[in-house]
C-alpha cells in the first residue's frame, strides 16, 4: 500500500460521506412529511425530532380520502389533465407537422413569435384573462381551465414535435405519397406511429404541467366542488395546522408519487433532450 | 392545385393558432389596453382611458414599490444564479470523480427536488421546515436550547429562506446539465494537463470551465429567466391569500400580480405587465443567440411547469 493509494482511499471515504451527507440534507423535507403522514394524529405537535414515527399508522392517508374531498379533487384533476391533454395534442399535432414539413412565407416568424409569447409569464396576462373569462361565464368551470392550459401548452407541444418530425425522413412520407396517400392520411398513417415516442413525452409533460399548476386553477376555480387536487392542497394548507398538518403531508404524498413515478420514468428521454439540445447551439 | 398548397399549412395550423390567439395574445393585448385606463375595483364598467399615467405612476413614483421590487427581483436572481452556479458545479465535479461507485444512487436521490411537484414543495418548506411551531428549524434550535425564530415574519430572513428554498429546488437541474455537460470533455486533454504539472484549480480554469461554458450558455440563460420570473416562491411561502407572514418583499412579478388580484389596482398593475414583458422582451433579443435554444429548453423542462407561473 503506497501513500498515494491511502490518500486516495481517504479521499474517495470522504467524498462519499460528503455526498451521502447532500442527498440526506435534499431528503429531509420529504423524509419528514412522510414520517409526519405516518405519525399518529399530535406527531406534528410534539417537540421531539425524529424521522421515525414512533408507532406508524395509515389514519392520516385514510382520513385525507375519506374525510376530505380527496377523490373529488383527484377527479377534477384527471378531467383537467385528460381535457388539456386531447386539446393541445389535438391542435398541435397538425401545427407541427405543419410547421416541419411546409416552407411557406411566414413560417420562421410565427415560430420566433412563438418562442417569444413562450417567454411571457403568462400570469401576467392573468387580470385580462380572468375578465374575459367573466364575461364569457367561463369562471369556475372545468373547460375554461382547460382552455388556458391548452393555449399554453400548445406552444410547448408545437415545438417539441416539430423537432421530433423533423428527425423523421422525408422519403417515408414520399413513399407513400406515391402510393397515393393524402396529406391527412399520411400523417395518421405514417408519421404519428412513428412519431409516438414523442407524442408519448410531450403527452405525459402536459399531464404533469396540469397537475403541478396551483395558481390559475385556485385563482379560476371558485367552489370547492370544482377545486383540482392543487387547489385541495392549497385548502387544507391554509387550515387549521395541528392535525391537518399530517394529513397534507399525507396528501402532498399522494399527489406527488404519480409524478414522481412519471418523472424518473421519463428522465432520460428528459436529459437527452435538454442535452442535444444545449450541444447542438 | 398550387393555391391549395399554398394554404394548407395554415388550414393545419389554424386551430392553433386561433387557440394561442385567444388564450395567449388577445389577454396580452387586453392588458395593453387595460394599462392605459383607470380601471380597478369601482371603475370596474365604467373605466376611462387615461393615457400613460399608469406607467408615470410605476416608475418615476418612488413609492409606488415598483422600483424597489425590480431592484429586489435583480438582486434576487444575481445572488441565486451565483451561489447555483458555483454549488452545482462543485457537486457536478464531485459526481464525475472517476472512482466514485455510487454515483447512480447519489445522482438519483439529489434528482428528488426536481420531481416534486413544486407547490407541494413549497408548502411542505413552509410548514414543515420554516414553520414556528411545527417547522424543523426550529425543533432543532429548540432542541439545542435556543429561542424560536420566526423566519418568515421579516424581509431579510424571509428573503433568506426563499433562497434556500429556491436553491433545494434549482440546484438539481444545474447539477444534471453541468454533470452532462462535464461528460463531453475528453480526458485525454486531464492527462496532458497533469503530464505538464497542473494542478486541480489550473485544471478546472484552463479545461473545464472553458469547455463547459458553450454548452452551459443556454441553460443558465434559461435558469437566469426562469429565477428571474419566480413567483411561486415568494407567493407560497410569505402571502397567500388571507396568510400573510409579515414579510414585504415583492419582486416585480408578485408585484403586478398583488395590484391586480389584492389591491384591484388593474391599471397600475396592467402597465407593471406591459414594463415586464418589455424587459423580458429585451432580454430575449439581448441574448438573441441562445433564444432558439434556450425557449426550446424552457419549453422542455417540466414541461414549462417550473417555468410557467
Amino acid at each position: 500500500m503506497t501513500k498515494h493509494k491511502v490518500r486516495k482511499a481517504v479521499g474517495y471515504s470522504v467524498l462519499n460521506l460528503v455526498f451521502l451527507c447532500l442527498c440526506f440534507l435534499g431528503l429531509i423535507p420529504i423524509l419528514y412529511a412522510l414520517s409526519l403522514s405516518l405519525s399518529s394524529g399530535g406527531g406534528a405537535l410534539s417537540s421531539g425530532i425524529t424521522f421515525l414515527p414512533s408507532n406508524p399508522t395509515l389514519d392520516n392517508f385514510k382520513a385525507i380520502i375519506t374525510e376530505e374531498p380527496f377523490l373529488i379533487w383527484l377527479k377534477n384533476s384527471f378531467i383537467l389533465s385528460l381535457g388539456t391533454m386531447v386539446i393541445a395534442m389535438g391542435v398541435s399535432v397538425e401545427a407541427a407537422y405543419a410547421f416541419s414539413r411546409f416552407r411557406f412565407p411566414g413560417r420562421g416568424g410565427v415560430l420566433k413569435l412563438l418562442l417569444l409569447l413562450n417567454a411571457f409569464p403568462q400570469i401576467l396576462s392573468m387580470f385580462a384573462l380572468f375578465r374575459l373569462f367573466k364575461e364569457l361565464g367561463l369562471l369556475n368551470r372545468h373547460l375554461g381551465l382547460i382552455l388556458i392550459y391548452a393555449g399554453s401548452m400548445c406552444i410547448f407541444g408545437i415545438w417539441n414535435m416539430k423537432g421530433y418530425f423533423d428527425t423523421i425522413p422525408l422519403e417515408i412520407e414520399e413513399a407513400s405519397k406515391i402510393d397515393g396517400a393524402g396529406n391527412l392520411k399520411l400523417l395518421a398513417a405514417v408519421i404519428l406511429p412513428l412519431a409516438r415516442p414523442a407524442i408519448i413525452v410531450t403527452s405525459v409533460m402536459i399531464l404533469i404541467f396540469v397537475w403541478n399548476e396551483y395558481l390559475f386553477a385556485t385563482t379560476f376555480m371558485l367552489s370547492e366542488g370544482s377545486y383540482s387536487l392543487a387547489g385541495g392542497l392549497y385548502q387544507l394548507q391554509t387550515g387549521d395546522y395541528g392535525r391537518s398538518w399530517s394529513m397534507f403531508s399525507a396528501a402532498a404524498i399522494l399527489v406527488s408519487i404519480p409524478i414522481l413515478i412519471i418523472f424518473f420514468f421519463i428522465q432520460k428521454y428528459m436529459v437527452s433532450g435538454l442535452t442535444s439540445g444545449g450541444v447542438k447551439g | 392545385m398550387k393555391g391549395k398548397k399554398k394554404y394548407q399549412p395554415w388550414l393545419y395550423s389554424s386551430p392553433a393558432m386561433i387557440l394561442i390567439g385567444i388564450i395567449i395574445v388577445f389577454p396580452i393585448l387586453y392588458t395593453g389596453f387595460i394599462s392605459l385606463t383607470n380601471m380597478n375595483l369601482f371603475h370596474w364598467l365604467d373605466y376611462r382611458v387615461i393615457g400613460l399615467e399608469n406607467f408615470k405612476r410605476a416608475l418615476f413614483k418612488v413609492d409606488s414599490g415598483f422600483l424597489k421590487a425590480l431592484l429586489t427581483t435583480l438582486l434576487w436572481t444575481a445572488v441565486n444564479m451565483a451561489l447555483q452556479l458555483v454549488l452545482s458545479y462543485f457537486i457536478a465535479l464531485g459526481l464525475n470523480a472517476p472512482g466514485l461507485k455510487l454515483r447512480r444512487l447519489y445522482k438519483t436521490l439529489l434528482m428528488f427536488p426536481w420531481a416534486m411537484p413544486a407547490y407541494v414543495s413549497i408548502l411542505l418548506w413552509r410548514v414543515g421546515m420554516f414553520n414556528t411551531e411545527f417547522g424543523l428549524f426550529n425543533k432543532c434550535l429548540s432542541a439545542l436550547g435556543l429561542s424560536k425564530v420566526n423566519f418568515l415574519s421579516e424581509n431579510i430572513p424571509a428573503f433568506l429562506s426563499c433562497m434556500i428554498l429556491n436553491l433545494w429546488m434549482a440546484l438539481p437541474f444545474m447539477i444534471m446539465m453541468i454533470d452532462g455537460a462535464l461528460q463531453s470533455i475528453d480526458k485525454c486533454y486531464y492527462e496532458s494537463a497533469k503530464l505538464d504539472g497542473a494542478g486541480f484549480w489550473k485544471q478546472n480554469l484552463h479545461i473545464t470551465i472553458p469547455f463547459i461554458k458553450p454548452i452551459m450558455a443556454p441553460a443558465v440563460i434559461m435558469t437566469t429567466f426562469t429565477t428571474f420570473k419566480q413567483f411561486d416562491i415568494f407567493y407560497l411561502l410569505t402571502m397567500q391569500k388571507g396568510a400573510y407572514t409579515g414579510a414585504t418583499i415583492q419582486t416585480i412579478i408578485t408585484y403586478a400580480h398583488q395590484n391586480a388580484f389584492v389591491s384591484n389596482n388593474y391599471g397600475l398593475s396592467s402597465a407593471v405587465s406591459i414594463i415586464i414583458f418589455g424587459i423580458i422582451i429585451a432580454l430575449s433579443l439581448f441574448t438573441n443567440r441562445g433564444v432558439k435554444e434556450t425557449g426550446e429548453m424552457a419549453l422542455r423542462k417540466k414541461g414549462g411547469a417550473y417555468d410557467k407561473a
